[in-house]
C-alpha cells in the first residue's frame, strides 16, 4: 500500500493534557498555578522524569483513569505559544564518545518512556539482548515509522549506535517494511541487520518482532520485575533522540495519522504531545457524534477514548474516528470449533480452548494454557465466524490470573514471616483442594 | 460545554464478517454441482431424498432445541448442510422414512444431546448414516446394486466397491477411471460425483471454509496404504488409484471428515487425523465385511479427536525476575 506521506503541523493548542502513568500527585514537584518552561522536570526528584512539553501555567492536576485501563497522573497547562527551552537540558555532540550512562541519562531525561517504562531509574535498566528498531507501524493506517524511517534515513545508523550503546545489547536489528526496502538499501553503516518483513498486521506489535526476529521475548518492565530480553524501539522514537540528544532539547511532538470512516482517506498530522483529540479532530474538519468511537493506536488492537479531551502522548500513533453505524458487535454466542482462531493466532494459543474456559470460569485451565502469553493482537475475534468476543475472554483470564498470582504471593510472604508457625506448604495457583479444617486436630 | 457520549469498548474494533451461516452457505455451494450431477442421473428421486433430507434435519434441530428451551438456530444451516450431506451418500431410491429417522436420530443424538454445532463428538450425517447401516432390517438400502437396479444411467450400473470386495480386483478391468472420475459410476447421490466434489472442495479450501490439512492427508492416507497392499499383492487389492476414485473418498475427504465439532483444530493433530481417516478406509475395505470403510473410520477418527488436538507444543511462560537480580552492581555498571 503506497501511504500518503504529506504530514501537516498543527498549531499549539491553548491548553495542553500531560499524562503520567500509575503516578500520585505527590510525585510532582509542581503545583497548580506555577509556570513551567518546555523541557521542564515536574517530577519530584527520584521520581522519573516527567518533561513539560510547553511554556506555561500548570492549570490543574488531576487523577485520570485512561482508556487503557492504567491509572494516569493528568496536568493540564495553559500554553503559550512561544517555547523557551529548559537550559538544564544539554547537548551531547559526540554519542560515539560519550559514556552509555550519560546517554541514558540524556535519553531519560529528554522524556522518552521507552526505556523508562522498564524503571525510571536508568542505571536500574537491565541487560539487553538485541534491540530491534521498528520502520513498521502498529496500524495498517498508520504512517509515523515509515514516514520517520524514509525522511531520516541517515541518521539511523547513528541512532543505532546511540540504542546499542546505551542499553548495552549485543546486537541491532532494523525491521523494515517490505515496500521500504529500497530505503533501506540506502542506509549507509553497518551497525544493525535489515531485516525485511512483511508489512502486515500483525507483524508490526512489538512482542511479535521480538518473537520472530529478536532473541524471542520483548522486554517489559512491571512492578515485580523484568521479562524478556529484547528491546522493541519504534524508530520514529530513535531518530528523535538522536536529534533531542545533539539538539538538547525535549521530545514535544509526534506524528499522528487521523482516519474516519471505512473509506475516508487518513491524514498526518505533527502535533505537540499533550494535544486533546478534540483539536485534531477539529482541525481535520469531522466532529465527533454521541455514541461514536474514538480509538487510539489502531482498530485491531487500540483502545476507545471516553472523551475527546483525551490527550496525544508520545505512544499515541493514529486515532480513528468510528461511526456509531460501523461499531461492531459481537455476539453471546457458542463456540462452533472450527479452529480458524488456533489457524491465525500469531503466537499459537489454543484460543478455542482458551475462550471457553474463560467463559465458564475455569482460569487454572488458561493458565495451562499460556493465556499469560497472548498479545491481545485482535486477529482470533476478527476472523470468528460465530462472533465470540475472544479477546475479552482472554483478558479476562490474564486478569484473574494476575489477581491470583498477587494473592498467592501475598500469601507466602504472610507464612514466610510468621516463624512460629508450621512450614508453609507450596503455593499453587488455583489450588481447589478443600482447605483442611482446624478443629478436627 | 455538554460532555459527549462516546461508546467505549475493548479492542478488535472490527470483523472480518465471517458467519456460521456464510460457512454453511459456502459447504452448499460446493455441493451445487455434484447435487446437479445426483438429479441428472437419478431424477426426481435424488430431489426427494435430498429434500426430505434437508427438511427433516431442519426440523429436527428446530424441535429438539425449542424442547430443550434454547435459541432455535437453524437459520445458521448447519443442520441443512448435515441433511444434504446424507442425501448425497444415500441411494436414490431410499425411503423417505428412513432418510427421515436417520436425520432425527443424527441431528438429536449425534449432535444437539452434546450442546449443538461445535459441541458434537461426531457428525451427525455420520451418525445417522451408521444407525442405517447397523438396523438390520435396513442395511439393504444401503446396498447401491439393488437399490440403483430400475435406474437407466448409462453406465455400469454396479457399485464398484462391492464388485472388488465379491469378486477381486481382476473384475475391475470393466472400469474405466476416467469414467469413475468423471462421475459415471453408481453409489451415493452426490458421493460418486467424484470430480464435482473434488471442485467444490478445492472451492472449500480456498474460501477457507475447510482447512487444507484433513482433505490432503485423508487423501495421501488412502494412497499410501492402498499403495503398500496393492504392491504386496497386486492380485488381491485394487490399485491406490481405483481407490481414491470410488466409494465416499472424495465426499468423506472434503465435507464428512472436516465437519467442525468432530475434527481437531490443531495443525499435527488434523495431519494425524487426516491420514487416519484415509488408513482406517482402506484397512476397512481390504479386511471388513462392508465394501467402504469412510464413514465408520470418520467416526472412530472423531473419538479420538480431544487426544490429537493435544498434539501442540506447549507454552512457555516466562515469569518476570526483579530487576535487582538481573542488573550488575553500580561498580560494574559504569564499563558497560
Amino acid at each position: 500500500m503506497d501511504i500518503d506521506a504529506h504530514v501537516e503541523s498543527l498549531d499549539m493548542p491553548e491548553n495542553l493534557i500531560l499524562l503520567w502513568s500509575e503516578r500520585a500527585r505527590t510525585d510532582l514537584a509542581s503545583k497548580v498555578g506555577d509556570r513551567v518552561i518546555t523541557g521542564q522536570d515536574l517530577a519530584r526528584n527520584g521520581r522519573g522524569p516527567f518533561i513539560s512539553t510547553a511554556t506555561g501555567q500548570i492549570r490543574a492536576i488531576d487523577d485520570f483513569r485512561g482508556p487503557d485501563g492504567h491509572d494516569y497522573l493528568a496536568v493540564a497547562i495553559k500554553a503559550k505559544s512561544q517555547d523557551s527551552f529548559d537550559p538544564t537540558l544539554k547537548a551531547i555532540e559526540d554519542i560515539a564518545s560519550a559514556a552509555p550512562l550519560e546517554l541514558r541519562w540524556a535519553i531519560n531525561r529528554a522524556g522518552f518512556n521507552t526505556l523508562s517504562s522498564i524503571s525510571s531509574d536508568p542505571t536500574l535498566w537491565p541487560p539487553v539482548d538485541v534491540v530491534i528498531l521498528s520502520a513498521l507501524d502498529l496500524d495498517p493506517v498508520s504512517i509515523a515509522n515509515q514516514q520517520a524511517f524514509r525522511e531520516h534515513g541517515d541518521q539511523v545508523e547513528s541512532a543505532c549506535q546511540l540504542l546499542l550503546r546505551s542499553t548495552g545489547g549485543s546486537r541491532c536489528l532494523l525491521a523494515v517494511p517490505q515496500n521500504l526496502s529500497h530505503v533501506a538499501h540506502n542506509i549507509s553503516g553497518r551497525t544493525a541487520t535489515v531485516v525485511l518483513v512483511p508489512a502486515v498486521y500483525p507483524n508490526g506489535l512489538p512482542e511479535i518482532l521480538a518473537r520472530k526476529y529478536g532473541a524471542g521475548l520483548l522486554m517489559r518492565g512491571s512492578n515485580e520485575g523484568v521479562v524478556g530480553n529484547t528491546l522493541v524501539v519504534p524508530i520514529e522514537h530513535a531518530l528523535a533522540m538522536v536529534e533531542c540528544l545533539h539538539s538538547g532539547k525535549p521530545l514535544v511532538e509526534k506524528t499522528i495519522t487521523f482516519s474516519s470512516g471505512q473509506n475516508g482517506k487518513p491524514k498526518n498530522f505533527r502535533v505537540r504531545i499533550g494535544t486533546p483529540l478534540a483539536e485534531v479532530l477539529h482541525k481535520a474538519g469531522t466532529e465527533p457524534q454521541p455514541r461514536d468511537k474514538l480509538i487510539l493506536n489502531g482498530i485491531m488492537n487500540g483502545y476507545t477514548c471516553f472523551s475527546d479531551e483525551q490527550p496525544i502522548t508520545s505512544t499515541t500513533d493514529s486515532v480513528h474516528l468510528q461511526r456509531w453505524s460501523e461499531v461492531f458487535a459481537f455476539q453471546n454466542a457458542a463456540c462452533t470449533n472450527c479452529g480458524k482462531c488456533n489457524a491465525v493466532c500469531p503466537v499459537e494459543l489454543e484460543v478455542n480452548l482458551l475462550g471457553r474456559f474463560s467463559e465458564y470460569g475455569i482460569f487454572e485451565k488458561c493458565l495451562a494454557l499460556g493465556a499469560e502469553n497472548c498479545v491481545e493482537c485482535g486477529l482470533c475475534a476478527f476472523v470468528c465466524p460465530a462472533r465470540r468476543p475472544l479477546v475479552q475472554f482472554i483478558v479476562h483470564a490474564k486478569h484473574a490470573i494476575k489477581a491470583e498470582t498477587f494473592r498467592a504471593v501475598s500469601m507466602k510472604e504472610v507464612m514466610d514471616s510468621d516463624t512460629q508457625g508450621p512450614i508453609p506448604p507450596a503455593i499453587k495457583l488455583f489450588d481447589t483442594s478443600p482447605e483442611e479444617d482446624p478443629s478436627k486436630e | 460545554m455538554k460532555p459527549l457520549n462516546l461508546t467505549v469498548s475493548p479492542s478488535p474494533h472490527c470483523h472480518s464478517g465471517a458467519r456460521i451461516t456464510g460457512v454453511s452457505f459456502s459447504f452448499l455451494v460446493a455441493l451445487l454441482p455434484a447435487v446437479v450431477l445426483g438429479v441428472y442421473y437419478y431424477g426426481l428421486d435424488a430431489i426427494r431424498v435430498m429434500g426430505a433430507s434437508v427438511a427433516s434435519a431442519m426440523l429436527a434441530e428446530a424441535l429438539i432445541q425449542k424442547l430443550l428451551r434454547k435459541p432455535i438456530t437453524i437459520a445458521d444451516g448447519s443442520a441443512a448442510v448435515s441433511g444434504l450431506l446424507l442425501a448425497l451418500i444415500l441411494p436414490a431410491s431410499v425411503p423417505l422414512y428412513v432418510v427421515v429417522v436417520a436425520n432425527f436420530a443424527g441431528i438429536i443424538i449425534g449432535k444437539q444431546c452434546f450442546g449443538g454445532l461445535g459441541a458434537n463428538p461426531l457428525n451427525p450425517t455420520l451418525v445417522g448414516w451408521a444407525i442405517i447401516r447397523i438396523t438390520k432390517t435396513w442395511a439393504g438400502f444401503l446396498d447401491f446394486d439393488l437399490m440403483l437396479i430400475n435406474y437407466d444411467t448409462g453406465f455400469i450400473l454396479q457399485y464398484p466397491l462391492a464388485v472388488l470386495k465379491a469378486k477381486g480386483p481382476a473384475a475391475l478391468s470393466r472400469f474405466d477411471l476416467v469414467a469413475l472420475f468423471l462421475g459415471k459410476q453408481t453409489g451415493g447421490i452426490g458421493a460418486s460425483a467424484i470430480i464435482c466434489l473434488l471442485l467444490g472442495g478445492l472451492y472449500l479450501v480456498v474460501r477457507g471454509a475447510i482447512r487444507w490439512e484433513i482433505p490432503l492427508c485423508f487423501l495421501l492416507g488412502v494412497v499410501t496404504v492402498s499403495g503398500i497392499f496393492w504392491l504386496a499383492d497386486k492380485a488381491a487389492y485394487a490399485s491406490p488409484l481405483f481407490h481414491l476414485l470410488t466409494g465416499n473418498v472424495m465426499i468423506g475427504a472434503f465435507f464428512l471428515s472436516t465437519e467442525n465439532g468432530s475434527s481437531p483444530v490443531n495443525r499435527w493433530g488434523m495431519v494425524v487425523f487426516g491420514f487416519g481417516c484415509g488408513t482406517f478406509t482402506v484397512i476397512l475395505r481390504a479386511w471388513s465385511i462392508y465394501p467402504d470403510g469412510v464413514v465408520f473410520s470418520c467416526l472412530l477418527m472423531s473419538l479420538f479427536v480431544p487426544m490429537l488436538d493435544k498434539l501442540k507444543a506447549k507454552q512457555r511462560i516466562e515469569r518476570p525476575t526483579p530487576l535487582t537480580a538481573l542488573t550488575k552492581t553500580a561498580e560494574e555498571r559504569t564499563p558497560l
